[in-house]
């Protein structure tokens, strides 16, 4: 429901609500008092720069940190080989790599290991 | 100067003109103490309210768009730092009407009347809600108009209007009563 009455201004009313709430103090002082205020409002409202940069220190090191471990543990899950099944490690291997691995009388060569696993593949 | 728009004294003040400031300050401070005064009440928070308000605005004028009328974007300001200050203080509440001045008594002079009504106002005002109370002083005595009142107080139009009608009617019902005395 609407009321034209609010449309309109009430003079009698406004003016008795103007006297009533008119400041105490005087009109100039009052504005001399904002003023005197003006540069600390502006010192206060003005966050230096280096402060800017301080307050993203921590939270920076922190990132940076969290990325370096994230990426150290991404790289070594694509860079390490699977391991071999347990099935083909038990299995019977044949082939060159395992006579060599059991009849040479010095201890095995790394790659001849890793050359019978690819032979049992 | 003192005939410079607003937007232009905004964008001098951004700019870093101080006497800028003044000027709008000077233009607004009647107007930002009387809204601040219909919210805390007490005439010297509401003076540390508008100061705040005009300082917060000098912060934030940056956020200004010059392309709408600077008044409201101030009251709103003015009168949120009035409502932080009420909450901040815990304001004391409004003294309970003298019993005195509700009874008859013996005819004032002309300027205890003006005083007593004036009292009687502030008194009537602040029984309202603070968001009715506001609305009231925004529309009659700073002449803003329903829709900028919303925005104002961020709320519909609508509300604004029941607020303003509901306002009056009880302080046009003192006001009424008042001069029913002093006839």
């Amino acid at each position: 429901m609407k009321d034209m009455s609010s449309d309109f201004r009430d003079p009698e009313l406004a003016a008795a609500l103007r006297s009533a709430l008119e400041p105490r103090g005087d009109h100039a002082a009052f504005v001399a008092r904002v003023m005197a205020q003006y540069d600390h409002a502006l010192d206060r409202g003005t966050v230096p720069t280096l402060d800017v940069l301080a307050s993203w220190f921590r939270p920076g090191i922190a990132a940076a940190a969290a990325a370096l471990i994230a990426g150290f543990l991404l790289g070594r899950a694509i860079l390490t080989p699977a391991p071999a099944s347990f099935d083909t490690a038990l299995a019977p291997m044949e082939g060159q790599g395992l006579a060599a691995l059991v009849t040479a009388p010095d201890p095995p060569d790394a790659s001849v290991v890793f050359a019978s696993l690819v032979e049992q593949r | 100067m003192g005939s410079e728009d607003d937007a232009a004294l905004v964008a001098r003040t951004v700019a870093g003109d101080s006497a800028a400031f003044g000027v709008l300050v000077d233009r607004y401070a009647g107007q930002a103490r009387r809204v601040a005064r219909a919210v805390l009440g007490d005439p010297d928070d509401a003076d540390d309210a508008a100061q705040d308000g005009f300082l917060s605005a000098l912060v934030k004028l940056g956020q200004y768009d010059a392309r709408r009328p600077f008044g409201p974007w101030l009251m709103r300001i003015v009168a949120n730092a009035a409502t932080d200050r009420r909450r901040r203080r815990n304001v004391r509440r409004s003294e309970p009407l003298d019993p005195s001045l509700v009874g008859g008594g013996p005819r004032p002079d002309a300027v205890a009347v003006q005083s007593e009504l004036g009292e009687r106002l502030r008194s009537a005002l602040q029984e309202l809600p603070e968001r009715r109370r506001t609305a009231v002083v925004l529309f009659d005595v700073e002449g803003y108009s329903h829709a900028e009142i919303a925005r104002i107080l961020g709320i519909p139009e609508g509300t604004v209007r029941s607020e303003v009608f509901h306002g009056r009617r009880r302080l046009r019902t003192l006001l009424a009563d008042w001069k029913e005395q002093v006839r």
